[in-house]
C-alpha cells in the first residue's frame, strides 16, 4: 500500500519536472505575448498599454541574440503605426524583415505603404496592396483582383 | 534502497513516454511532406459559438505554439488588422477565400484556418464543466490543397479527468483546475493546453518546421 503510494508520488514527480522542463525549453523569448494580445481584445481602448507591453517583450527578448520570436518586431511596428509613429514602425518592419527571410514580401509591402501614407495623406490604407473590399459572395472578395 | 530510488522515476518516465506513444493512428503526412512550408499565416478564427471573447483569446494562443514548433508565423494581430482595413473583417470571409491568393498577398507558404465549435462552462451544483473544441486546418499556398488537420475536444470538470488520462494530461488537468473557479471559468489554459495537445502530439501533430530541431526527424517534417 505505502509501496504503491510512493509510486504514484514519484511518477506525478517524474511527469511534474518533465513537463515543466518542456515548458521552459522555449526557443524564443515570448514573454507574456499571449496575454497581451488577449487583454488587447478584451480592452481594445487600452492601445497605449498594450505598445507599452509589446514594447517590453521586444525589449527583454533582444538582450539574447535570436531569441526575438517571429513577427514580434513586426506586431510591434504595426503598434506604433497606429499609435500615429510610422517612422518607427517603418524600424521595426525593417528589423522583422532582416530577422525574418520569410517576412520580407509583407514587410516590403508595408513599409511602401506607410510611407506612401507618411508622404500623402489621406492615401491608401497601409494594406494598400491587399485584396480589395469582400464582394456579395463570400469568397469573391479575393476573387476579384486581376492576376 | 538506492537501486529502487533508480529503478521508481525510470518507470516512471518509461510508463510517460508509453502514455504518449500510445495516442491516435498516424497521420498520412505525404502531401505535408510535399509542400515543405517554411512560414505559418494564421488567419482570424471562426466563432461558431455564442463567447463573443472566444475568437480573441483563441487567436492569441496560437503564435506561441505555431512558432516553437519551428515555423515563421506572421504576426496574427497585424495580419488581423491589415485584412480588416480592407474589408474582410469578417473571419468567415477569409476562411472561404482562396488559399493561394491570400498566401501570395503575404507572402505566406501556407495558411492556418482554426474554428472553434463549443466554448461553453457549465454550470453544476458543486462544480463547472467547462468544454473547449476546436477545428484546425492547414492549406497550402500553393495548391490550396488541405496538408494537415486536427480536432480537438478538452473537456475540464474537477473531480473527472480530462484528455486521454495519461499522467502528462492528467497534470496538466490539475494545473487547469486551478484556473477554472465556479465564478469565471479562464478559458486560457484551456486553450492552450488544448493547441499544445494537437500541435505537439508526435504521429499527429504538426510536424516540427525548417526552424526547429526536430525537422526532418519527426514523421511529416522534412522533405
Amino acid at each position: 500500500m505505502a509501496g504503491d503510494r510512493l509510486r504514484i508520488l514519484l511518477l506525478v514527480i517524474v511527469a511534474a519536472s518533465c513537463a515543466a522542463g518542456c515548458a521552459s525549453k522555449r526557443a524564443y523569448l515570448w514573454g507574456d505575448y499571449d496575454s497581451v494580445l488577449y487583454s488587447h481584445y478584451a480592452n481594445p481602448q487600452d492601445s497605449e498599454r498594450y505598445l507599452e507591453r509589446l514594447g517590453q517583450i521586444v525589449q527583454k527578448a533582444e538582450v539574447e541574440k535570436d531569441k526575438v520570436p517571429p513577427g514580434l518586431y513586426a506586431e510591434y511596428g504595426y503598434a506604433l503605426f497606429e499609435a500615429g509613429r510610422p517612422d518607427e514602425a517603418i524600424t521595426y518592419y525593417k528589423k522583422e524583415r532582416e530577422e525574418w527571410e520569410e517576412s520580407r514580401v509583407f514587410m516590403d509591402k508595408m513599409i511602401r505603404n506607410t510611407q506612401r501614407l507618411k508622404e500623402n495623406r489621406p492615401g491608401p490604407a497601409p494594406g494598400g496592396e491587399l485584396p480589395p473590399p469582400a464582394g456579395t459572395t463570400p469568397g469573391a472578395a479575393l476573387a476579384g483582383e486581376a492576376k | 534502497m538506492s537501486r529502487r530510488r533508480l529503478l521508481l522515476p525510470l518507470l516512471g518516465f518509461l510508463l510517460l513516454c508509453l502514455g504518449c506513444a500510445a495516442a491516435p493512428p498516424k497521420k498520412d503526412y505525404t502531401a505535408f511532406r510535399a509542400a515543405n512550408p517554411r512560414s505559418i499565416l494564421v488567419v482570424p478564427v471562426v466563432n461558431n459559438t455564442t463567447n463573443v471573447e472566444a475568437p480573441g483569446l483563441f487567436l492569441s494562443t496560437l503564435p506561441i505554439p505555431v512558432g516553437e514548433r519551428g515555423y515563421y508565423v506572421f504576426p496574427v494581430n497585424m495580419v488581423k488588422r491589415v485584412l480588416e482595413d480592407e474589408g474582410l473583417s469578417d473571419p468567415n470571409l477569409v476562411h472561404t477565400a482562396d488559399t493561394g491568393r491570400l498566401c501570395n498577398l503575404f507572402g505566406a507558404d501556407s495558411v492556418l484556418y482554426v474554428s472553434i465549435e463549443a466554448w461553453t462552462a457549465q454550470y453544476m451544483v458543486f462544480s463547472t464543466q467547462v468544454t473547449v473544441e476546436f477545428d484546425y486546418v492547414m492549406k497550402d499556398g500553393k495548391t490550396g490543397d488541405t496538408i494537415w488537420k486536427e480536432h480537438k475536444r478538452v473537456v475540464y470538470a474537477p473531480q473527472q479527468q480530462s484528455g486521454g488520462g495519461s499522467p502528462l494530461a492528467s497534470l496538466v488537468a490539475a494545473a487547469v483546475q486551478a484556473a477554472v473557479t465556479k465564478a469565471a471559468p479562464n478559458y486560457m489554459p484551456l486553450a492552450r493546453q488544448a493547441n499544445a495537445e494537437v500541435i505537439n502530439t508526435p504521429g499527429v501533430g504538426l510536424p516540427a518546421g525548417p526552424r526547429s530541431k526536430e525537422y526532418g526527424k519527426d514523421p511529416g517534417s522534412g522533405k
